[in-house]
């Protein structure tokens, strides 16, 4: 019985035919094509892109070019989530933000309103008490005149913290349509740029292309007209066929001019419909959101003023029957505690301060989100194309080193990548793809 | 009449000869372009091209903002797009030519029939680069070659040209108003999109749509175009076709050729 060695050890025979078949390849590969004839003249040409797509590493060119076609797509969209529903929805939230601080600055202040008026009146009594006066016998109606007044100062106040509020929410509602029109504005007026400039590059290089792309027709009739043999008849056909080079360039030049003109406008006239109906949807949002907010508002200012109302403390017993020296000193204590009310709400005040400052920053950021995120795509993009290229361009320098040696073994003068059409050569493609898969086997 | 027949055969051979030699593609000439662009004079004359926009791009702000209508936008767009044309034209247009003959001259000194870019040769060639830049940069003025380039076996098509015949230029337009409308339906997708795994699925779907559609319309004639030019070029004995773009000097142009297959 034969081991599986023996199987696998080739015998003589297959040897010689081994031998025999790689000569026959070699032999087919070398007389394949005999590349002195007339339809290759030592010319060859290979399919660049197919060739590096069998590459080892093409996987992960083609990854990076999926990444960037990902980033052109995002960068390319109508960037509503900065510019529109997103600024929208954070200004939303940055507003209730701000109104919860000013909530919360207005209840201190409330609190402590309330705190050294009782104080103050604690005081005032004990003044009282100490100078052995009586302030009457019948505060009852003062008593009622300074709640009636305190009704008066509170329901004033809530009118007044309503009128705030209301116009506040109107500046802030205001503000963010402004924000968002101007936002959707310079997306529009950034996305015509961006056509202008991709027009202007076009008609400049294609300007230029023609420059370059005539000019070796426009030397070769110059040289013939160089020619001093030249006969009146072919010096003037000559002349004529440079003239019509001169009238085909600049009417090839006008022609796109005037289309790209016409296709600007129409771009133009879409973005302006399309920036109106957007702003117009957003514009909308915000004054409901802000219609909204001033009817919770209106109905949560008359509650706490029906509560604040409801619990009023009697006013301080300040009267025209006290000594002068009582007045006096009842007038000290108002003083004192006005001094020190100021004072403690003037912290409260400057932390309600530090807030709107902070919300305001936040504000501004998300004004400039928008540049922002762009600009941080646009640095991706440049990073993935750099890493694309250098990718790219050592895939290709591996191709090439295939390919010289290919063109060496097969005694080819010339190869050429990235023909429009062959008419004959030879071409190196799967061979070059075979290599380049074999390297890595 | 045998010495007869064998000095005809033997003159045969000599006038054969150098037939013989000038096909062989050791003709083929490449340029670094890119080289070539980087001389000083181009790149002042860049520099050049380059202070101008931006003096006019304050200008054109400026016309802009006073602009009372977007008939007024346009004629001024037209207006400051053509004053910076002329300007590159009047400024690279000279270096242009003088390289060209540059190009011309070397070329013929060197029995070259055609020079293309060195971008498309990835093997062998005449590298003319060299020549060429110690010619632009010598003093005075150029002498253009008294003759032009021999006939070529590399023909050229001018892309431009054949992306304008009707029947392609219409499918063409088809196909990006196509794309660009995909393109924003996918952008709009893209902007919902929460995970990674949801925007790869957006790009995976626009992608296909599009390269389905491209399928579909463009590539029956793409290969019909490609067909043809290569027909042409082997009725011209033409080895192979490239690129106008790809092309500098000399080859043999089979533009018409294509245009009239199409009609």
């Amino acid at each position: 019985m034969r081991s599986n060695r023996q199987i696998l050890r080739p015998t003589r025979l297959t040897r010689i035919l081994a031998v025999a078949v790689l000569g026959c390849a070699l032999g087919a590969c070398v007389q394949r094509v005999d590349v002195n004839a007339p339809s290759v003249r030592g010319i060859g040409y290979v399919r660049l892109d197919d060739v590096v797509k069998k590459h080892p590493l093409y996987s992960e060119l083609s990854q990076i070019e999926s990444n960037m076609a990902a980033l052109s797509l995002q960068s390319l969209g109508p960037a509503v989530p900065k510019t529109g529903a997103e600024i929208s929805r954070e200004t939303i939230q940055l507003n209730r933000e701000l109104d919860a601080a000013r909530d919360r600055a207005n209840h201190i202040l409330q609190q402590k309103q309330v705190d050294y008026a009782q104080k103050e009146q604690a005081a005032v009594r004990a003044a009282i008490v100490a100078s052995g006066e009586n302030p009457g016998a019948a505060p009852g109606q003062e008593m009622q005149n300074t709640a009636a007044a305190q009704v008066a100062q509170i329901s004033a106040s809530a009118n007044r913290d309503f009128a705030a509020y209301q116009e506040t929410l109107m500046l802030q509602d205001r503000a963010a349509t402004q924000n968002v029109a101007g936002a959707l504005e310079q997306r529009a007026d950034r996305q015509y740029h961006q056509r202008l400039d991709a027009l202007n590059a076009r008609e400049s290089q294609a300007s230029l292309e023609m420059v370059s792309r005539d000019s070796a027709q426009r030397l070769a009739l110059r040289t013939k007209l160089n020619n001093l043999a030249l006969d009146d008849a072919l010096r003037a056909q000559t002349k004529a066929q440079l003239a019509a080079l001169d009238r085909k360039e600049a009417d090839a030049v006008n022609a796109m001019r005037a289309a790209d003109a016409a296709e600007l406008a129409t771009y133009q006239r879409q973005l302006r419909a399309q920036t109106s109906a957007e702003i117009a949807v957003q514009t909308s949002k915000i004054h409901a959101q802000t219609a909204a907010k001033l009817a919770q508002r209106r109905s949560s200012v008359s509650s706490q003023a029906s509560a604040q109302i409801g619990g009023l403390a009697p006013a301080a017993p300040a009267s025209a029957h006290m000594s002068a020296a009582t007045q006096a000193k009842i007038a000290q204590i108002d003083r004192e505690y006005r001094t020190r009310f100021k004072a403690d709400v003037s912290k409260t005040v400057a932390d309600f301060n530090r807030t709107r400052t902070d919300l305001d920053a936040r504000f501004s950021e998300l004004r400039g989100v928008d540049t922002a995120s762009r600009g941080s795509v646009g640095k991706q993009l440049g990073a993935l194309r750099d890493q694309h290229d250098k990718l790219y361009n050592q895939i290709v320098a591996q191709v090439q080193h295939e390919v010289q040696n290919l063109a060496n073994q097969r005694g080819l003068k010339v190869v050429f990548i990235n023909i429009v059409a062959p008419s004959g050569g030879v071409d190196l493609t799967e061979d070059a793809q075979k290599d380049i898969e074999s390297l890595h086997e | 009449m045998r010495t007869s027949i064998a000095a005809l055969f033997a003159l045969g051979v000599l006038v054969a000869m150098p037939l013989a030699l000038a096909s062989d593609l050791g003709d083929v000439g490449t340029l670094d372009q890119a080289a070539v662009s980087n001389l000083p004079r181009f790149v002042e004359a860049n520099r050049q091209v380059v202070a101008f926009k931006t003096g006019l791009d304050k200008q054109f702000t400026a016309r802009m903002k006073a602009a009372h209508s977007q008939a007024d936008q346009q004629r001024i767009i037209t207006e400051f797009r053509g004053r910076l044309q002329d300007r590159q034209r009047a400024l690279l247009g000279p270096l242009f030519g003088r390289a060209q003959t540059a190009i011309a001259s070397v070329s013929s000194s060197k029995n070259l029939s055609v020079i293309v870019d060195k971008s498309i040769v990835i093997f062998g060639g005449q590298d003319i680069t060299k020549a060429v830049i110690d010619l632009m940069q010598s003093p005075g003025p150029i002498a253009a070659p008294v003759s032009t380039p021999p006939p070529s076996e590399i023909g050229f098509v001018d892309n431009d040209q054949i992306d304008a015949i009707p029947k392609l230029k219409t499918a063409n337009d088809d196909f990006l108003r196509f794309n660009e409308q995909q393109k924003r339906i996918a952008a709009q997708k893209m902007s919902k999109a929460k995970t990674d795994a949801e925007r790869q699925q957006v790009l995976r779907d626009y992608q296909k749509t599009v390269s389905d559609r491209q399928d579909q319309q463009l590539k029956p004639l793409a290969d019909q175009t490609k067909s043809a030019i290569a027909d042409i070029g082997k009725k011209k004995n033409l080895v192979l076709v490239i690129d106008k773009g790809h092309l500098i000097y000399g080859g043999t142009d089979i533009t018409p050729d294509v245009q009239n297959a199409f009609k």
